[in-house]
């Protein structure tokens, strides 16, 4: 009987032990240094109108995170990425309030150290007064609008001063007016049209555009803006039609652009039509179409990539992994998110903590070499180097009419200066 | 362009801009006239029939921009598309009132309007969440036929959105006041009490309105895609505000009067675009709503308290 006792009392007292050791191994377990984890957000309208190129943007950043996990990750980090929807039905497009109240869930997280995004400068302008009273950096890989980055704006968008609005491309102050020289340049306008889509992407592009054709001496027949809501577009295409000029500038995103597209090719077949990188990709091509896209002429505010034989081996690899073709704007969104992961590796490499402070003074600091060339930033999180691409869509019968490669030429760099 | 083709042109844009809001507003209209109730369904109804008439014109082998077809070929396609699209959204139409109005006929207050809110939000998600939120390239079957007056254009597409758009307001003026149907929906809308006592089924009567309110707007998303060669899911909402604008502005309950506010909704349009801005068109168009709706509270056409002694 003692006996017995005795042995239900060890076994008793090795259960006990067996439990506290368990418990002790769990809870060692996330303290491990291959288990560290660190968020990344990325935000972008994958609702609504831009939400093909949207989509295009979001697979570049992930495939540079998955890609930097497979390696075992980042200075020991895991990266996870926190992936936000800024657009809403209710917008049919980008959502600037929908873009903050993301931004507030992003902030809210003390492991997200920092963000991919936003597509649209009207998701930046909620997104940045947020983003630096959280001391969060963000590295947008498309959205242009100078005015986020502009120091003379710094108390609407960053105000407590340090720069948190990083860009992989640079901004409208260069490619509206740029644009406004290679029209006068190399396509000889002489008189123009202004639209845009009342968005505040739209409004800026257009506003540098006008001003700088004013100068260099294109006559601007006139000006008007277009609710990106409304469907019918004639009456203006037919008042523009009367004043015949040379070209129709469009500043703005898809969702009016490929409307006035459509019926501009009814109504203006053959004047010139341009517009900046709201127009250039894969939204605009397959909601537009050929022939009514034939012709168009856009920009994008980064360097043409895709054709670079350097890039091919990551256009494989984003293709094997997401079954589409990029555009320019995954790569600068795969560069942005490397940016990302080199702040957070030189922030932990440092013996920091990495946080989001930490992590946005690296990013500051930044000197990468990624797919685009070097990238360095201003104290305004803006690129130094700022090139301007100019496409014009061309049918090629050869290759699906959606092939956003294939189905547009690329012309060259706008020319700087005045 | 001389300024009278210029003028000649913005009077076409505006007569079909104008005669795809007056077919949507008779569906607000025809409903208000007989149980008073506003339904914000109907804006969604056009768009869903917008895209079924893209769903059936595609099955019917039409794809892509362009893919021309001639005489009897063309005027079949669009008959079947015409057919099927309203006869489904008719049907919709019918579903909406039978599923979430009836219930709520003799609830007093403004829960049925509210609940066509709710179904509007609903047919607009489901088109999202099943068609995707891209703008659609819309299939379309018309030749590149086109006239010139002067330097003024008309072409085929618009000259199609004026006879389907005039047939059916036609054919429902007939309807409605030769046939004995509509001769019920007339005694309804003036008494639906004393029309119940006379042996007019009211239900059916509603129903009926409901099929032709619905049928009207399936007709509208149908030249909306071929007009625009465009569709997408958010194209009810503004097209929708315009058109209940316009019935009630030509006063809201009554079929000649949303014909007329739809037209000159689409011609102030037109007109307030070149000559001002576009970018005034709603200041403009709800400017004008105030003022009507100040000296002449009933619409223009409508008359205080027409439907109700």
């Amino acid at each position: 009987m003692k006996s017995q006792r005795e042995n239900s009392i060890w076994s008793r007292a090795l259960l006990v032990a067996g439990a506290v050791a368990a418990l002790a191994t769990f809870g060692a377990t996330p303290s491990g240094a291959a288990d560290k984890i660190v968020k990344v957000g990325i935000t972008l309208p994958l609702t609504g109108a831009d939400a093909e190129d949207a989509t295009l943007i979001k697979n570049g950043a992930l495939l540079a995170i998955e890609e930097a996990n497979a390696k075992g990750g980042v200075a020991g980090y895991k990266i996870e990425p926190v992936i936000y929807d800024s657009g809403t039905a209710t917008a049919g497009q980008y959502d600037p309030a929908q873009a903050a109240t993301n931004t507030k869930k992003l902030a809210a997280d003390p492991l997200v150290v920092a963000n991919v995004g936003p597509q649209m400068s009207g998701e930046g302008k909620a997104m940045a007064p947020i983003l630096s009273e959280a001391d969060l950096a963000t590295i947008t890989p498309s959205s242009t609008n100078p005015d986020i980055t502009n120091p003379a704006m710094a108390g609407q968008f960053r105000p407590k001063g340090k720069a948190i609005y990083f860009r992989t491309v640079t901004t409208d102050a260069f490619q509206g007016p740029n644009m406004a020289n290679y029209v006068a340049q190399v396509l000889k306008v002489k008189t123009v049209y202004v639209l845009d889509d009342s968005g505040a992407y739209g409004v800026g592009i257009a506003d540098a555009f006008q001003k700088q054709a004013e100068k260099i001496g294109i006559k601007v027949l006139g000006r008007d803006q277009l609710n990106p809501k409304e469907a019918d577009y004639t009456t203006i295409l037919t008042k523009i039609k009367s004043l015949k000029p040379d070209l129709l500038y469009y500043g703005g995103v898809a969702q009016a652009g490929v409307k006035l597209a459509k019926q501009a090719y009814d109504i203006v077949p053959k004047m010139l039509k341009a517009g900046g990188d709201g127009v250039q990709g894969a939204s605009f091509l397959k909601g537009v179409g050929f022939p009514s896209a034939d012709g168009w002429y856009a920009t994008n505010a980064s360097p043409h990539m895709l054709e670079d034989p350097a890039v091919k081996d990551w256009i494989e690899r984003y293709k094997a992994r997401f079954k589409v073709s990029p555009n320019d704007y995954s790569i600068t969104s795969y560069d942005g998110a490397l940016v990302v992961m080199d702040a957070i590796k030189r922030v932990a490499e440092s013996g920091k903590e990495v946080n989001r402070s930490n992590v946005r003074d690296a990013m500051q600091a930044t000197k990468l070499k990624t797919l685009q060339g070097e990238l360095t930033f201003d104290q305004h999180g803006d690129l130094l180097s700022k090139v301007v691409s100019v496409f014009q869509y061309r049918h090629d019968a050869k290759f699906p009419d959606d092939d956003i490669i294939h189905q547009q030429k690329y012309e060259g760099v706008a020319p700087a200066g005045s | 362009m001389t300024i009278w083709d210029l003028l000649l042109q913005q009077i076409i844009n505006g007569i079909s801009l104008g005669a795809m809001y007056a077919l949507l507003a008779l569906g607000f209209t025809m409903v208000y006239g007989i149980i008073e109730l506003i339904n914000f369904a109907h804006f969604n109804v056009f768009m869903v029939g917008s895209f079924v008439a893209l769903w059936v014109l595609q099955a019917m082998g039409i794809v892509g921009q362009s893919h021309p077809l001639f005489g009897l070929e063309l005027i079949g396609v669009l008959l079947i598309a015409l057919i099927a699209t309203m006869v489904i959204t008719g049907l919709i139409g019918v579903a909406i009132e039978r599923i979430c109005l009836r219930p709520m006929r003799n609830v007093p207050g403004t829960a049925a309007m509210i609940t066509t809110i709710g179904v509007s939000y609903i047919l607009f998600n489901l088109i999202l969440l099943g068609a995707g939120a891209d703008s659609k390239n819309y299939a379309n079957p018309l030749p590149n036929v086109r006239w010139e007056i002067g330097e003024a254009v008309l072409r085929l597409r618009e000259v199609l959105v004026w006879a389907v758009a005039f047939g059916l307001m036609f054919g429902l003026n007939f309807f409605v006041r030769r046939t004995k149907m509509g001769k019920a929906m007339q005694a309804t809308a003036q008494d639906p009490e004393a029309a119940a006592m006379m042996g007019v089924d009211v239900d059916r009567v509603v129903v009926i309105a409901f099929f032709l309110g619905s049928a009207l707007a399936g007709a509208a998303g149908l030249i909306f895609g071929l007009y625009y060669n465009y569709t997408s899911f958010i194209i009810g909402y503004t097209a929708g505000l315009r058109a209940f604008t316009a019935a009630v502005l030509g006063g809201i309950g009554n079929i000649p009067g949303a014909v007329l506010g739809g037209l000159l909704i689409g011609l102030i349009e037109s007109l307030g675009g070149q000559f001002l801005a576009v970018r005034w068109t709603d200041v403009i168009i709800f400017s004008i709503l105030v003022l009507v709706l100040v000296f002449r509270p009933a619409g223009i056409l409508g008359r205080v308290a027409a439907n109700r002694s």
